[in-house]
């Protein structure tokens, strides 16, 4: 990247895609730099989706925002509403319940779970194997299931409140049942699924090689989550987070960085978060699962950073006479966008859509407010 | 009976489209469409995401103001007889976005869609259930079965 200054090149060919384009599920602009087919430059634009969460929070009941944080991301809504109100409960000091906390994990696994499981079918789809990708999204109708069964939705399910958990998400011993019994059907699935992918030489030959982004230039690209994890540097916000503390797991890397890492790290992570929810689970503690004796008073800004399905999560706002004050949300894929556009460079153009799928975008998170300061 | 409602008969090809929605929607009907669970495809109902060969317009997300143009150019390449399915509660009526700059006209969104496009079929939820989907993909059939 350093010598392009010197050797400035000027690059004519141009394939504009979106921002509405049957390549690309979500909108979004992508200008590809190409000389022969191969990608000498790309370079992406978001912001289409702007709506604007954070100024509709503005001024409203803390209880309110929390549950229009939800609205931020149909995929990966539970890590949202959790985060929101891990601020309030960080400012406010509110103690959570054991079992409240154990709860808020098993959704935040389950959703985890259909987050990657999501990613792998949308993956697949992208490589043009559709039969991988529906016998995925056979896998991830059970996680719906599971968490429709708890929420009471199959997407917005919003399970924290300020305080602890929803009395609709309380897990009763017919609910714990039938999560063992769903768990231990998603791991044979998963695990049959996993024997029959890595050992498809036409799909292994496919992905290897493709889309590499080394760790040093994922860490120069500031990213975060899976996408990291899967060129070897080991991060991941859940060992520092004190919810996790009882919690034995572990962290998941690959070494290469290509397609094929990114795709089978989220495999194995997939284990690792069953793993912790049978573990939650067999420890579930009994008690109340809401705090309501809390005080509500002015306090300054607050942040708070949870490992959202896709990387690190960044909330914060101050509270001002029970009122959302300077509501300010980081999403993951907002760190991921330079992998997308670096891992792109280099290769044939038909994989262009493949490098940015690898690093596991959702626009609609991304476009968030943000006001560049001149300095 | 027409060629192209011969053909239609056999199979109907779905269009989706985001407008800035959260992804909730939008994943439910892919899922409704291409998920064994649900399998809309056995019954000749696919998934398409070229607008020339579309029969349905499937619409999701409150239409943010760049996704206004889009959107009525899409409308307009799909060829004639067309249904238009407006799916969940943003798409119906703006959703929690509606209102979002209260007095102020909103700068971000343009929406709902039956402001900017005619709609068939409303199907409602946050989000859409994939019944629902089914159902009002359904209910939609008929105005291009029945065109000629």
């Amino acid at each position: 990247m350093d010598d392009k200054e010197e050797n400035r090149t000027v690059i004519e060919a141009e394939v504009p895609m979106g921002t509405v384009h049957p390549g690309a599920l979500e909108p979004y602009r992508l200008r590809l730099f190409v000389e022969d087919e191969i990608v000498r430059d790309a370079e992406m634009t978001v912001g289409v989706n702007h709506r604007g969460v954070e100024r509709i929070m503005e001024g409203l009941p803390v209880e309110k925002a929390n549950s229009l944080t939800e609205k931020i991301c149909g995929i990966c809504s539970n890590i949202h509403i959790w985060n929101s109100c891990r601020v309030a409960e960080i400012a406010l000091g509110i103690e959570i319940p054991e079992r409240a906390i154990y709860i808020r994990i098993i959704m935040g696994e389950l959703e985890r779970l259909h987050s990657h499981l999501l990613y792998l079918a949308h993956g697949c789809e992208v490589l043009g194997h559709e039969t991988f990708s529906m016998r995925l999204f056979y896998i991830r109708e059970t996680v719906m299931d599971l968490l429709g069964m708890i929420g009471g939705n199959r997407v917005q399910y919003g399970s924290a409140v300020l305080g602890g958990v929803r009395p609709r998400c309380e897990l009763d011993q017919t609910r714990i049942q039938k999560l063992t019994e769903g768990m231990d059907l998603i791991e044979e699935k998963l695990t049959a699924f996993a024997d029959r992918f890595v050992s498809d030489p036409m799909v292994m030959s496919r992905i290897t090689g493709v889309g590499v982004t080394s760790a040093e230039d994922a860490l120069r690209l500031a990213c975060s989550g899976p996408t990291l994890r899967a060129t070897g540097v080991k991060s991941d916000l859940r060992t520092e987070m004190f919810e996790y503390d009882p919690f034995e797991f572990d962290v998941i890397t690959h070494e290469d960085g290509d397609v094929k890492s990114q795709l089978l790290m989220r495999v194995f992570e997939n284990f690792e978060a069953i793993k912790i929810i049978r573990q939650a689970i067999r420890d579930l503690p009994e008690g109340p699962i809401t705090n309501r004796s809390w005080e509500m008073k002015d306090v300054p800004i607050t942040k708070s950073y949870v490992e959202a399905p896709r990387g690190t999560l960044y909330h914060s706002y101050a509270l001002e006479d029970g009122r959302v004050r300077n509501c300010v949300i980081r999403t993951p894929s907002m760190a991921n966008i330079g992998a997308m556009q670096y891992s792109a460079i280099g290769h044939h153009i038909t994989d262009a859509q493949l490098c940015i799928v690898q690093c596991d975008p959702c626009f609609t998170c991304t476009d968030r407010a943000i006001q560049i300061i001149k300095i | 009976m027409s060629l192209k409602s011969y053909s239609r008969g056999r199979a109907v090809h779905v269009m989706l489209v985001y407008t800035g929605g959260c992804n909730g929607c939008d994943i439910e009907i892919v899922n409704c469409i291409l998920s064994p669970k649900f399998d809309a495809e056995q019954y000749k109902v696919f998934l398409t995401w070229n607008p020339r060969e579309a029969d349905v317009l499937v619409v999701t997300g409150p239409v943010t103001k760049h996704n206004e143009q889009p959107l009525r150019e899409i409308y307009k390449a799909i060829p004639e007889p067309k249904a238009v399915v407006a799916a969940g509660a943003c798409a119906l009526m703006g959703g929690v976005y509606k209102n979002c700059y209260g007095d102020i006209p909103s700068e971000e969104i343009a929406g709902p869609v039956d402001k900017i496009i005619p709609v068939d079929a409303k199907v409602p939820g946050c989000a859409v259930r994939p019944q629902d989907i089914v159902a009002g993909l359904v209910s939609a059939l008929p105005l291009l079965l029945n065109a000629d």
